[in-house]
This record gives structure tokens, C-alpha cells and sequence, in this order.
């Protein structure tokens, strides 16, 4: 059993039972947990920004950095586990923004990438935490498919 | 006494930068100094001489040079900027414990405040600006406030999160609702207490707040838009959150658009390791 640590712009991907996928401080940025209740097979990723048109040549280098190439990439290595588009279950958490009228809204637009993108390939989100002004702990059990999002100290269920 | 007051007195109770650099202070303060006597200042201090080399050594701060002394790093980087460094060493140790007011964990708040310090030279750095020397040094000590008033917020965050949440204001206005001052001008009053460089005290003062501030100051814009970067990665928030409003007008100063932002983000990611590394 271990926990493992996903930084910003990192994917995580396990199938050892006793494994916990764990990504801390989501401020905009946006996660998402994937994972198959057959195959337990489970992933987290960590986007930091929106869209790879922004900086095609980073995106090259560091697909996990945007949400429009790094989400592709995880269900992808979950296929390649033996996962199925049928059963994954995903959920996600973050996008948060600043105060008031935020002018740049990265986390609104990370949530609204994220949504529409999985839309366009007909997945659907289990549930979802999104928005406000406060960061977020997302992590996600590999032996149940448990997903839990931690702000100001307080855990819950997702 | 109003709170205000009792706050503002406890500025008084933080424990004093240590010695060499209180004789640096004290030496950029005298207009006939010879700034020379600046690295025998450091080199009595074996400690802050090795972190002082750590940082003029590496790709960040120094490009890649071999500097093997601190006489050398004045020569070659100037003292302007090992004096810089030097602040920037010293406060570093003073910014890891645990601030329990506003939430944050042991090096939480230096996390933070590495970041905000990153990301105003990486803004510098996408908009083809030269930060001012005092860029860094500015946005690593914007947060020491929370050092001062953590303290006060063990009793009232609750109070000052509901107002914030409720009216829809910026943590350091509920702050000042709550308390009747903010942990920005109490870092402001701290760091003139310990007689840091005006500029730096400016940029502290004004960082939440640039839309006020007496006078346009390009260091205090790119720290602006640095605390904003750094909410938005998460890294190292308490219980403020992104609870920060950014300024428009900043960004129109500085030509700041979203793609700008976003790159800026990016960029702010490929420095911090190293940067993380040199105040572990």
C-alpha cells in the first residue's frame, strides 16, 4: 500500500489494490479520478491549465499540464489496463477562481473544458466539485473506488 | 486597547531578523557605507554565508557561475542583489513554521510565498520586463503578516470568512472589518520594524491593494499579479483560499492578457522546483 502524490501537471495510474492517489492543493486547477470497478484500475490527474493551443510545444513535452490533453491520456492508460468506457467512473474537483469578478477565470474554464470535452466523448462525471474560492485535497482509494475531496481541513465523500 | 492596537503592538514581539543581517540593514542605511564591508558582514556567519552561496550558485539566482566566496558574489552579481539574496535567506527559516490561525501546516507559508515570489519574475520574464532586483525578496516576505495576526485569527477566522462569504470581499478587507487592520499592512509594519529597504515595504503594503497605492511601481505590480498566480495553483493556501481580487488595472499596465497569464502559470512550474530546492 502506498499513497502517491500527484503534483500539478501529473497523472498517476495504479491497479495495486491497497494504492491511494492523492493530489493536493487544487486551486483553479482541475482534478480528475478515473476508475474501473472490474479491473480496479484507478487514475488522477492534476491539469493545470485549460487548453494545449495556449502552448502547443509544452503540451508536446507535458501532455498532463492541460485538461484537453491530459484527461485523453488517462482514460487511455486506464484502456490499456484493461478498464472499459462503460464501467470507468470519474470524478472531479477544483476550478476554483479568485474574489469577485475574476478577469482570467482559469478555474471556470478548466471546469467548462473539462465538461464539454467529456461530453463530446460521451462520458458523463459520477459527481463533481467545482467552483468557490477555496483549494481542494482530491484523492481517490484504489480498493473501492472511493473518491473524497478535503477543503479547510474538512474531508467528505464525492 | 482596540484590537487594531493590540495587534499592531505585538508587531513589536516578533523575534528580530538575526545579527548579520541587521548590520546589513544597517549598512545599506548609511549613505557613506562601503559596501564592501557587506560580505565581511556575511562571511562572520558561517551559516548565512553557505546559503547565501547556495543561492548566487545556482542556475536561478546566479546562471550556472562558480562563485567560492562571498566577496566574489558582491563583484560579480553586485551587492545590491546579494543583499537581496541575503534578506531573502535570512526570513526564509522564520516563514516555515506553522501559522494554526490561518490553517497553514509547517512550510506551508514559505511554500506560498516562494511561489508568489516565482511567479512575479516568471510574469516579468513572459512580459519581457527586467523585475526590479527587489522583485523576489518583495514577494517571498508579502505573506510575514500571517506570522503577526495567525495568531489573532486562532480566535476570529470564523468570523472573518463569514463576512467574507456573505458580502463577497477579499479576505484582507474582512480582515479589516473583523480586526480593523490586515495581515498585508501588519507585514508592512513588521518588516519597518526590522528596517527592510522602503521598497520592499512598499510592495508589501500595497500588494493586495495596488489600485491604491500612491504611485505606479513596477515591482509591486508583478507581486500583484504573483499572490494571484500563486492562489491559482493551490500551492500552499490556508483557509484565505483564492479569496483575492486581481486588478484589471494592473493587468492593462503590465499588457497582461489571458494567454499571457496562462503562459506566465506554465512558466512559473518549470522555475519552482529548483527554486524549492534552494529554501528547503
Amino acid at each position: 500500500m502506498a499513497n502517491i502524490v500527484v503534483s500539478i501537471s501529473d497523472l498517476k495510474i495504479s491497479q495495486k489494490p491497497g494504492d491511494v492517489l492523492v493530489t493536493y492543493s487544487l486551486g483553479s486547477c482541475v482534478g480528475v479520478a478515473a476508475w474501473d470497478p472490474l479491473t480496479r484500475a484507478g487514475g488522477l490527474i492534476h491539469c493545470l491549465l485549460p487548453l494545449s493551443t495556449t502552448a502547443p510545444e509544452r503540451a508536446q513535452q507535458n501532455p498532463y499540464m492541460f485538461v484537453n490533453t491530459g484527461v485523453g491520456a488517462l482514460l487511455k492508460a486506464l484502456f490499456r489496463l484493461g478498464a472499459s468506457r462503460e464501467r470507468l467512473v470519474l470524478k472531479a474537483a477544483g476550478g476554483a477562481n479568485m474574489r469577485g469578478e475574476d478577469p482570467y477565470s482559469i478555474g471556470a474554464r478548466n471546469s467548462a473544458v473539462l465538461e464539454e470535452l467529456l461530453a463530446r466523448h460521451g462520458f458523463t462525471l459520477a459527481a463533481s466539485e467545482f467552483g468557490g474560492t477555496i483549494p481542494r485535497t482530491l484523492t481517490l482509494f484504489l480498493d473501492s473506488g472511493r473518491v473524497t475531496v478535503k477543503t479547510l481541513g474538512e474531508e467528505h465523500e464525492l | 486597547m482596540s484590537r487594531r492596537d493590540e495587534i499592531l503592538a505585538s508587531v513589536k514581539s516578533v523575534e528580530a531578523m538575526p545579527s548579520a543581517i541587521q548590520q546589513a540593514l544597517a549598512l545599506l542605511r548609511d549613505p557613506d557605507a562601503d559596501m564592501h564591508e557587506l560580505s565581511r558582514i556575511i562571511e562572520f556567519d558561517p551559516g548565512l554565508t553557505a546559503n547565501i552561496l547556495r543561492l548566487v550558485n545556482s542556475a536561478y539566482f546566479g546562471g550556472l557561475r562558480t562563485i567560492t566566496s562571498v566577496r566574489e558574489a558582491v563583484l560579480r552579481l553586485g551587492s545590491s542583489q546579494v543583499f537581496h539574496l541575503l534578506i531573502a535567506a535570512g526570513v526564509a527559516p522564520r516563514l516555515r513554521k506553522e501559522i494554526k490561525g490561518y490553517g497553514l501546516s509547517p512550510g506551508m507559508l514559505l511554500e506560498n510565498s516562494m511561489v508568489t515570489a516565482v511567479a512575479a519574475e516568471s510574469t516579468a520574464r513572459q512580459l519581457g520586463f527586467t523585475a526590479p532586483e527587489h522583485t523576489f525578496t518583495s514577494g517571498l516576505l508579502s505573506n510575514v503578516g500571517k506570522i503577526v495576526l495567525g495568531t489573532f485569527l486562532e480566535v476570529d477566522a470564523g468570523p472573518i470568512l463569514e463576512l467574507a462569504e456573505a458580502e463577497g470581499l477579499t479576505f484582507e478587507r474582512a480582515e479589516e472589518a473583523v480586526l480593523g487592520v490586515s495581515h498585508d499592512e501588519v507585514g508592512a509594519i513588521l518588516l519597518e520594524h526590522w528596517g527592510l529597504p522602503e521598497a520592499i515595504v512598499y510592495v508589501v503594503r500595497w500588494r493586495l491593494k495596488p489600485d491604491e497605492a500612491p504611485q505606479e511601481d513596477l515591482a509591486l505590480d508583478l507581486v500583484h499579479v504573483g499572490t494571484a498566480l500563486a492562489s491559482m495553483t493551490g500551492l500552499g493556501l490556508g483557509l484565505d483560499g483564492l479569496n483575492y481580487r486581481p486588478s484589471r488595472t494592473v493587468a492593462q499596465r503590465l499588457g497582461l492578457d489571458l494567454r499571457g497569464l496562462e503562459l506566465a502559470l506554465a512558466r512559473l512550474m518549470d522555475d519552482l522546483g529548483e527554486v524549492r530546492e534552494l529554501f528547503a
